[in-house]
């Protein structure tokens, strides 16, 4: 009877007993809406090389990047900062977390340190590639049969045996971010395009 | 009668045949002479590496049809694969840049200039094999210079010359190269081929020493052919030895049977070849050891140094493994045509052998040397211009380890008669005459003036950066 009673006397209407959690997600999505359009819209305005050489430390960067052939090639395609130095966007959170972790330390060593090495900068660059960055793009790589010691270094790359784990950039280096006294076009090459070699970090190594 | 002149007729053109056939004959015999190798361009190759090719089957034909006989020409890598580099590097070859302009030449046009490397180091090598040249990299070969000069006197004290380095420690250990700004590689460092080479790329070794040029075959590496251009003589005579062992006897009765082309990975014990070589024990896949270009990772003894001490406790160069891991990998190797017992009392017998030379030659010998340096009867500035010093030299760099190496590889005229046999004797010959100075407080004897000691001794800063 209790049971009931009180069922009975709390029953309202479905339509009413709806209003407050509609109007509350009308209240989240007020809010939600503008700031992640606030969040979306400053992701996508620093995540363009433009942004990226407003610091005069990257400016160097920048300049070498837009002569290289990640720029200039015949199939118009531009790889951007982002493509190759932060985790893929669909990755949201890994993305988020890089960028935002780099944004935040980035500007603290400018304003306390105030020190940039490039030659240091390039080394941890190289240290945090993970090669799926590169084989976003760069996915068909077993099959060359106009480069026989690519396709065995490749191998050697993609089905690394234990101990034996490389890195794209451990011979692909000096690529992008080399000072070249012209624009480097991709399909003006005039010598066969060739990785370097395993990277010699030192004498004696 | 009639017949007569149809008979002369006949015998005319016979005549006429067989004296037109001399010329014919030799003809013929001239197309008996090797043919130059042909090579026709049907696969797609860069226009400047065809023009490397009709360049250089012409100028260098040796070179060409060594190169065309090898893997790589059938995988049609070309010369231009391992020697061109990027402009602005430091080993530019820059007078090749001549052979452009040369109308005598064919492809000598300027539309086909590429900047080169004369030398090809390990460096390039790794752009297709990157594992191999890694495994190298850590291995004594490739440090073999380091070591060198942390260790020997002949280059520390400068008692040899630039020249007698050059033609004799450097053509097996390598030179430092140096290359000036005209791209002209020094002559005192060129041309070499050493395993321990270091390039103007920073790059260490060359795999040339081993896998020729311009062939570079795997079946050649796995020959012991290719280790003995190196490892012989007094000091280290491992062919020598390994040509005393039944492996030796085996590897030159039965060598037209083996198959030294297997592909990598599959080369086989008792199945490509009866007996191993020098490959197949130190480097080569076999069993479930895999193959490793780090020549001196199997070894669990230093049985050149002079005490002999385990591989991570070399001090020149300790080893990164560990000595059981490492003697296990051998035993495992062994034990594809051994077995157990035979492979434990073979081990037993090395390591009395090395345990007996450590304790009763090598260390008593240099207590004593220490103990005249100490009491200024033997002079400490120079080495080998005092008789005791050559004969310290030469019981651990000599007869001391073709004692140690001949107990290893089951030789055993190296073992006793060239190895400990002849240890007894500088050993009883050391000690009297250390004796002699130490009752009478007599000074050593000092050759001098030293024949040619005029050598460098100033470390290279490639590998001791200042």
């Amino acid at each position: 009877m209790k049971e009931g009673g009180t069922e009975s006397k709390g029953k309202k209407p479905a339509l009413v007993r709806a209003i407050k959690p509609i109007v509350l997600i009308l209240i989240g999505i007020l809010i939600a809406f503008p700031l992640f359009s606030i969040g979306y819209y400053t992701m996508v305005r620093t995540s363009t090389p433009d942004f990226c050489a407003s610091c005069h430390e990257i400016k160097p960067a920048v300049r070498a990047w837009r002569e290289s052939t990640h720029v200039n090639n015949a199939v118009g395609v531009m790889v951007d900062c982002m493509d190759c130095h932060l985790p893929a966007p669909q990755d949201t959170f890994d993305f988020f977390f890089a960028k935002t972790y780099h944004g935040i330390k980035d500007v603290a060593i400018h304003f306390f340190v105030g020190e940039y090495d490039r030659e240091k900068a390039r080394r941890s660059a190289y240290a945090s590639f993970d090669n799926d960055q590169c084989q976003k793009c760069h996915r068909n790589l077993l099959n060359m049969p106009n480069s026989r010691g690519a396709m065995l270094a490749h191998r050697a790359t993609i089905y690394a045996r234990q101990g034996y784990e490389k890195k794209c950039v451990d011979c692909h280096y000096d690529l992008v971010h080399n000072d070249k006294i012209a624009v480097m076009y991709r399909q003006y090459r005039k010598l066969p395009y060739q990785a370097k070699g395993l990277r010699v970090e030192k004498p004696g190594i | 009668m009639r017949k007569m002149p149809r008979i002369c007729i006949v015998e005319v053109l016979v005549i006429f045949a067989l004296v037109c056939a001399v010329p014919l004959a030799a003809s013929a015999q001239q197309t008996n002479y090797p043919k130059v190798k042909e090579y026709r361009i049907e696969r797609s190759i860069a226009p400047e590496a065809v023009a490397c090719i009709e360049c250089h089957r012409a100028t260098t034909p040796g070179l060409f049809a060594d190169w065309a006989k090898s893997r790589h020409a059938n995988a049609n890598v070309s010369c231009l694969d391992c020697h061109l580099i990027q402009p602005g590097d430091t080993d530019i070859a820059k007078g090749h840049d001549q052979y452009y302009g040369r109308s005598d030449m064919p492809y000598g046009e300027g539309k086909y200039k590429v900047p080169i490397a004369s030398i090809v180091t390990p460096k390039d090598c790794s752009r297709c094999h990157p594992d191999e040249v890694t495994q190298y990299s850590r291995s004594k070969h490739a440090n073999t210079i380091e070591i060198m000069w942390k260790l020997d006197p002949w280059l520390n004290k400068g008692m040899n010359s630039d020249n007698e380095r050059k033609t004799g420690c450097f053509s097996c250990h390598g030179t430092v190269i140096k290359i000036d700004e005209n791209g002209t590689i020094d002559p005192n460092t060129w041309p070499n081929a050493g395993v321990g080479r270091i390039n103007a790329d920073g790059s260490k070794g060359a795999c040339t020493s081993c896998h020729t040029r311009h062939r570079f075959s795997v079946a050649e590496a796995r020959m012991p052919e290719a280790c003995d251009q190196c490892h012989l003589g007094p000091d280290h005579p491992q062919i020598e030895i390994y040509e005393e062992s039944k492996h030796g006897t085996m590897y030159h009765a039965y060598k037209s049977e083996y198959n030294f082309n297997a592909a990598g990975g599959t080369w086989t014990a008792g199945v490509d070849y009866r007996a191993p070589t020098c490959a197949a024990c130190h480097m080569s896949g076999s069993g479930k050891v895999l193959t490793s270009h780090d020549v001196t990772e199997r070894l669990s003894w230093e049985t050149q140094a002079p005490l002999t001490v385990r591989p991570e406790d070399f001090k020149p160069f300790p080893a990164k493994s560990d000595w059981q891991t490492e003697r296990n990998k051998m035993k495992a190797v062994c034990q594809q045509c051994h077995g157990d017992s035979w492979i434990n009392d073979f081990y037993d017998g090395f390591d009395k052998a090395v345990m007996e030379y450590n304790d009763v030659y090598f260390k008593p010998v240099k207590a004593k040397l220490d103990e005249l340096y100490e009491k200024g009867l033997l002079d400490k500035t120079t080495f080998f211009d005092e008789h005791l010093e050559l004969q310290f030299y030469e019981i651990w760099h000599h007869e001391g380890r073709r004692a140690r190496m001949g107990a290893m590889m089951m030789a055993p005229d190296y073992a006793w008669w060239h190895g400990f046999y002849e240890v007894k004797n500088r050993f009883n010959a050391f000690m009297e005459e250390a004796n002699h100075l130490l009752k009478t407080g007599e000074k050593a004897y000092r050759w001098e003036p030293y024949p040619n000691a005029t050598g460098n001794t100033k470390r290279p800063v490639e590998v001791f950066p200042e």
